[in-house]
């Protein structure tokens, strides 16, 4: 006969994974739902233009702030491990491999899962709580095609600008960091960067970045939409949305570098 | 005209409608009333299509709704204005901007009939210098004015009261009253009003219906529901009067 205590267990685990089943069909639902309507989305032209300026244009400080300092420390990191006999030229090689390929695109989208997302959440939700989506829903809106479509957009179009930003950024910031830091020339970083540069890396990044930014905004819509429990819950919610995007992120990351390197 | 037929809900294990029934007539108030959490809001939400019955039907203009596709709601609401128990104003944008929002939405209206619209909406509410406020900055009787203005901008057949007067203070919510009593006159739209509150009911409302743990217990007029010699309806109005203050408008 089942003892009390591993019926507990077993009531646990079912619960749990009853609820993360559950609240996986919903977030496809409202995938589904978003693509169904997407022509809705073009009654509301404004919002996207909107949701663009505010994801792209609003995140470009952080951007550029994380990118400069993931460049430096990459400079002197790499200086660091080559052994004195190896030509410094190599920096620049191992800098702009690292942040097109990997840096620039990870650090920048798991510092955008928690700008970005968490205000997405943040917005959505205190707009259920406060029966506004209901408003909207009256007022004979589609509160997805509204919301929701616009968000995700807005997060696949301005996430690879973002990046594209950043890298630049990070190579500048390399190329600072190596100067002033571990004395490389200036010449020497750039050629080592013009030598190992491959169009297909900073593709690889941008192609990651759209991922990214479909990942995060639609986790963080999906977290908004679906608040339950007051201001409580969209606070719960909020963290939801950073620790999930962040974790979606970098088991992205892995897929998509196991699929297209 | 709206019909309501023995409508039925529940939420998980929790039945809040056992079987509601009633109709409301063409350019009359209805007012539903009811404890609190007695599923009068949600019988609301039903009536739009925002939420679905388990049972039972709802018929607007003799469509049912839970046969509309959802396009075919979407337009349906716009014969509805809802004044939601919080206003729920956008708190993003000015009153202004509240209330012209779904009126972009429609090719027909040009700047100028929006800018024309929402100016003859505030002045029915009373807040014409309130345009350019955010909701932030208003009270909770200017917030229902102006959630009231939003709703009526686009001329609505329907309007759909959720608790008007809850949280408002007593001349505040005569103040609320009294418009919805003027917009009757002067728009001539049907309503339906959910409100625990008897006092406001019978200030604004030509018909009655009480809820009793899910159900219908009675439709009625005013002078109906107070001459009733059904013991429950008799107990809901004493104990309603006890907790308005004991007076009948």
């Amino acid at each position: 006969m089942t003892t009390g205590p591993s019926l507990k267990f077993l009531e646990f685990v079912g619960g749990r994974a009853i609820g993360f089943f559950g609240s996986l069909g919903r977030y496809f639902t409202l995938v589904w739902w978003m693509i169904r309507n997407a022509y809705n989305a073009r009654e509301n032209p404004r919002v996207v233009f909107h949701q663009m300026v505010q994801i792209g244009n609003d995140s470009i400080p952080i951007v550029v702030f994380v990118s400069a300092f993931v460049g430096m420390v990459t400079a002197v990191q790499s200086d660091h491990q080559l052994y004195d006999w190896i030509p410094r030229t190599v920096v620049g090689s191992l800098v702009i491999k690292s942040v097109l390929l990997e840096l620039t695109p990870l650090l920048t989208a798991l510092v955008l899962a928690g700008k970005v997302g968490a205000t997405i959440t943040a917005e959505i939700g205190s707009m259920r709580v406060t029966e506004q989506i209901d408003a909207l829903e009256a007022l004979g809106f589609d509160s997805i095609s509204y919301l929701v479509t616009p968000r995700v957009v807005a997060g696949v179009v301005m996430f690879p600008v973002l990046i594209v930003f950043g890298d630049l950024v990070a190579l500048l910031g390399g190329l600072f960091g190596a100067v002033t830091v571990t004395h490389i020339s200036a010449g020497a970083f750039v050629n080592g960067m013009k030598s190992s540069f491959a169009i297909w890396d900073a593709l690889f990044g941008i192609i990651k970045a759209t991922f990214f930014g479909y990942t995060i905004t639609s986790i963080a819509c999906f977290q908004g939409y679906y608040v339950e429990g007051g201001s409580e819950g969209v606070g719960k919610a909020t963290m939801a949305t950073v620790v999930f995007a962040c974790l979606a992120v970098v088991v992205m990351d892995f897929l998509i570098a196991s699929l297209l390197l | 005209m709206i019909s309501i037929r023995d409508i039925r809900k529940s939420f998980g294990e929790k039945q809040v409608l056992h079987g509601v029934s009633f109709d409301v007539r063409d350019k009359e108030t209805m007012v539903v009333l009811g404890k609190s959490g007695c599923g009068k809001s949600v019988l609301l939400k039903m009536v739009i299509g925002m939420m679905k019955p388990d049972a039972g039907s709802i018929e607007v203009d003799g469509k049912d709704i839970a046969a509309l596709s959802y396009p075919d709601l979407r337009r349906l609401r716009f014969r509805f204005g809802f004044l939601f128990q919080g206003a729920a104003l956008f708190d993003s944008m000015t009153v202004a901007e509240n209330i012209s929002l779904p009126m972009y939405r429609h090719a027909e209206y040009r700047e100028s009939d929006i800018r024309e619209r929402v100016r003859f909406a505030l002045s029915l509410v009373g807040l014409e210098h309130a345009e350019h406020l955010m909701p932030s900055s208003l009270s909770g009787g200017m917030k229902k004015r102006a959630g009231l203005a939003r709703a009526l901008a686009s001329a609505p057949r329907y309007m759909l009261y959720d608790e008007p007067t809850t949280g408002l203070d007593l001349e505040t919510a005569d103040g609320i009253n009294r418009l919805i009593n003027d917009l009757r006159t002067k728009l001539g739209v049907t309503s339906i009003l959910v409100t625990h509150d008897l006092r406001s009911a019978f200030l604004v409302g030509d018909r009655f219906a009480i809820l009793d743990q899910g159900r219908t217990l009675m439709t009625g007029t005013r002078e109906e529901i107070q001459k009733s010699k059904n013991e429950d309806v008799q107990k809901y109005i004493s104990s309603s009067l006890s907790t308005s203050g004991g007076t009948l408008p």
